[in-house]
């Protein structure tokens, strides 16, 4: 599936109007153009490129970047961490926020506070998240001076804490882009799971509301939860370009915009093959979750 | 807390500066301005410039695009520089003259420089930057265009170089002002334009600046060279922080993370201009916005109709709303900046004119029908303007549309992705109309914009050709002194605005936005300034 994903991609950034960013500049002359594009191998037929990069690709070698002349590798490997990071912690928020605002929009269904998230996260989805970014920005960097804007790091300084800090908005921006999606799926499954007769039997058994909701009724809830996660990794990495473009954030999203004005082929193509494995892992991992949550999956 | 090691670095400087001032009696940093009401510079603290990109630290490099150039110009250093009055100023040449005939250029340079590795600098550097990088024709080295009339470089000795011309090119000290870096034979001899530890990394460099580190994505850092020939710089540290989005710089200068950068949304200005610890400055540029017309359609070859576009075109209105007043109008090649041959008698030679618009498109054989849209040959005058999303175009092309259509001339807009832009307009030339600038070296010479050689394949993108204006360019390139030059760029500039090979619109003028700590800071657009950074400094709070 991940040299089907490269093929394609290969083929059309090549097919794309335009070329490397080196020749498509408005000050290049003819003479200089052609130099640069023998240089870069580019006079050679598409097909051909595509096989001699596979063959190497499947050596571990995904090319050189033809913005930097730097390996693919590297550049996509120095960028991996930070977009990990923060897709991560993005990710881990909207869990962490999501699940219990979903349980109690279920728990107090039709009441005032379930209308009131309901609102909220509606809101939440219909913001685009480069607006939120320079709102966020606006409020908690210029006027309230409590958290940097962009960046990583504070020039000159690595400390966790100055780490997290950088990381707050970010990953708040970006959680938006998922966690009114988290909130609803968990809302609908535990309102469906609450009406299941064992939830009911528990009930009457005497166990108090919260052990049955918590031991009881969460824990099948949130097997289609888990699934729509899943689902999401794809939504969330695509939301780290906005997100890094915004907040300066050196990852992979910001890596990919790049890579794809500039038409570096090899790094587009690199950076593909790269997300393609990753939503293929996140699929497996939903899939090794479920067995963990789901009685009926249980292995042995 | 711009002390961190309190006073032995300023004390040093100090001494260096006075020393050298001493032995060269050459006009020094802070020594030529008169202490102002701010007092003498000091030495100490740091300075924040965003970028909006990974910088690629080599000014030859075909990817070393605009970001690049703030860093390349800090640290790197030509034989010229712009001067403050942009006029070529010595940088590691101390002196250059021309040889009685034209055919070659020759450049004393400056004795005692060494490399930020501590190696000595000697014209075989200089002779090795042209002569196997740019003048190869295979490595397609920035810039290459500029220097074709460059035959060689010859070392005549260690301390003098010579240029040896196909033709006459009064203009080459000015080039080599223009991102023209000498770049060090010892490192680079190998692969010249794609070390990566060079370009991507620390290079080695002659200016008064090195990079100290650079981290992909985040930024890089600048501080003192220490073998530096002349009087040490005054900050202790300058930083570019990579900020892709212009907004964000915006707001990372409100929140006092930047001392200096330029404000490429102008509509932000008045919103910085509030607040505190901030001033906004206005700086010429070597920069001009045109409208080309394709010469090979043939109802722009008519000069009625392009004078006539020209009347029709609310020039002002686009300064005022685009560039918030900014700017200028614009009527010839040759920008304001460049004040010893700028001719400010033409900028009023076309006022916004609607009727006038209209009576020359009738008089080039044009008639309005039933819906006033102009008819010849019972076809209304129609085509595409073709926009590139960058900067400031999108607007501009909206207001032009809107003002063609009051003289009955339909421009529909097709707006691309700025690399599909270049590729369809520049590089296959398949556009009927379409607006860009030019930024150019500090020198009329705009042969390579104008001259029938460069039509339809070089930079001549209208596709104009006139030998009357041919002519002119190469007595430009050949007139050796400032006064003959001064009378040949004036004819040129009369010339061009009555034929309007582009329709010219307007000079930009660059706003920066700075710390009122930050001072010495030249009043030149910020890129430029970016070769005095010895002498910024910083006042305390």
């Amino acid at each position: 599936m991940i040299v089907f994903a490269s093929a394609l991609t290969f083929f059309f950034v090549n097919l794309a109007p335009g070329g490397p960013a080196s020749i498509m500049r408005f000050d290049v002359s003819p003479e200089q153009r052609e130099a640069l594009i023998r240089l870069m191998g580019l006079d050679r037929p598409v097909p051909e490129r595509y096989v001699e990069w596979l063959a190497s690709a499947l050596r571990g070698d995904l090319g050189t970047s033809l913005l930097t002349n730097e390996p693919v590798i590297t550049r996509i490997g120095d960028r991996l961490p930070n977009t990990l990071t923060l897709a991560g912690s993005a990710l881990l928020l909207s869990i962490i926020a999501g699940i219990p605002i979903g349980v109690v929009q279920a728990v107090r269904r039709g009441k005032p506070i379930d209308h009131l998230l309901s609102l909220v996260t509606a809101v939440g989805l219909s913001v685009p998240v480069f607006w939120l970014g320079i709102v966020l920005i606006l409020l908690f960097a210029v006027s309230l001076h409590v958290l940097p804007s962009a960046g990583v790091t504070a020039a000159g300084s690595d400390t966790f804490a100055d780490r997290l800090a950088h990381l707050a908005l970010p990953a708040l921006a970006l959680a938006t882009t998922i966690l009114p999606t988290v909130v609803r799926f968990t809302r609908s499954s535990t309102i469906e799971v609450l009406h299941e007769d064992y939830v009911r039997t528990a009930t009457s058994k005497g166990l108090r509301p919260f052990t049955v909701l918590t031991r009881h009724a969460l824990r099948n809830a949130l097997i289609p939860v888990v699934s729509a996660i899943g689902a999401l990794v794809p939504r969330l990495i695509g939301g780290t370009v906005v997100t890094e473009q915004v907040f300066g954030w050196p990852g992979m999203g910001r890596l990919a915009l790049e890579a794809a004005q500039g038409r570096d082929y090899p790094l587009v193509t690199g950076l593909t093959v790269v997300v393609a494995a990753i939503a293929v892992l996140a699929s497996l991992l939903v899939d090794i979750a479920y067995t963990r949550i789901d009685p009926r999956l249980r292995l042995t | 807390m711009f002390f961190r090691r309190p006073l032995a670095i300023p004390a040093l400087a100090l001494v260096g500066l006075l020393l050298v001032s001493a032995c060269t009696g050459a006009a020094q940093p802070g020594a030529s301005t008169a202490p102002s009401a701010q007092g003498a510079p000091v030495a100490g603290g740091t300075v924040t410039i965003p970028i909006g990109a990974d910088p690629t630290l080599n000014p030859w490099s075909p990817n070393a695009f605009v970001e690049s150039l703030f860093i390349n110009r800090a640290i790197f250093e030509g034989l010229t520089k712009p001067g403050k009055d942009l006029a070529p100023a010595p940088d590691l040449a101390e002196s250059w003259t021309t040889a009685a005939d034209g055919l070659s250029w020759t450049f004393k340079l400056r004795s005692g420089v060494k490399w930020s590795d501590g190696n000595p600098f000697s014209a075989d550097d200089v002779a090795f930057t042209f002569n196997d990088i740019v003048l190869k024709p295979d490595l397609g080295a920035q810039n290459r265009a500029s220097y074709a009339a460059v035959k060689t470089v010859t070392v005549v000795d260690p301390n003098t170089v010579r240029f040896d011309l196909s033709r006459k090119f009064a203009a080459l000290p000015s080039f080599l002002a223009y991102n023209a870096g000498i770049l060090p034979k010892h490192v680079l001899s190998a692969n010249p334009l794609t070390t990566t530890s060079f370009n991507k990394g620390v290079p080695v460099s002659t200016g008064p600046y090195k990079v100290e580190k650079y981290t992909s994505g985040q930024s890089v850092s600048l501080v003192r060279n220490d073998n530096y020939f002349g009087s040490k710089g005054y900050l202790d540290k300058v930083v570019f922080t990579v900020v892709p989005d212009p907004n964000t710089q915006i707001a990372q200068a409100l929140s006092g993370d930047i001392t200096i950068m330029i404000l490429d949304n102008k509509a932000a200005v008045d919103r910085v201009k509030t607040a505190s610890g901030l001033s906004v400055v206005s700086r010429p540029l070597v920069q001009y916005y045109w409208l080309a017309l394709n010469q090979t359609d043939p109802r722009f070859t008519d000069v009625r109709v392009r004078q006539a576009f020209v009347y029709a075109i609310d020039r002002q209105a686009i300064i005022k709303s685009v560039e918030l007043g900014y700017g200028s109008i614009a009527n010839s090649p040759i920008t304001p900046a460049l004040a010893a041959y700028y001719d400010p008698s033409l900028a009023s030679k076309y006022p916004y004119d609607p009727t006038k618009a209209k009576d020359l498109l009738t008089q080039a054989g044009w008639k309005a029908d039933a819906n006033g849209v102009m008819q010849k040959d019972g076809k209304p005058f129609q085509f595409t303007m073709d926009v590139g999303q960058r900067g400031v175009l999108e607007p501009v092309n909206a207001l032009i549309q809107q003002d063609l259509k009051k003289v009955g001339v339909i421009a529909d807009l097709n707006t691309m992705e700025w690399n599909s832009y270049i590729q369809k307009d520049v590089v296959r030339r398949e556009y009927s109309a379409t607006v860009n600038w030019w930024t150019y070296p500090s020198d009329p010479d705009v042969f390579p914009y104008y001259h029938s050689s460069a039509a339809g394949k070089g930079f001549n993108i209208p596709g104009y050709q006139d030998p009357k204006l041919d002519d002119l360019l190469v007595q430009g390139q050949s007139a050796s002194d400032l006064e003959s030059r001064k009378a040949v760029y004036k004819q040129l500039q009369a010339y061009t605005s009555e034929t309007l090979p582009y329709l010219f619109l307007w000079y930009p003028q660059e706003i920066d936005v700075v710390s009122t700590q930050l001072k010495g800071v030249p009043e030149l657009g910020l890129r430029d300034a970016m070769h005095y950074l010895g002498e910024w400094w910083l006042a305390k709070k």
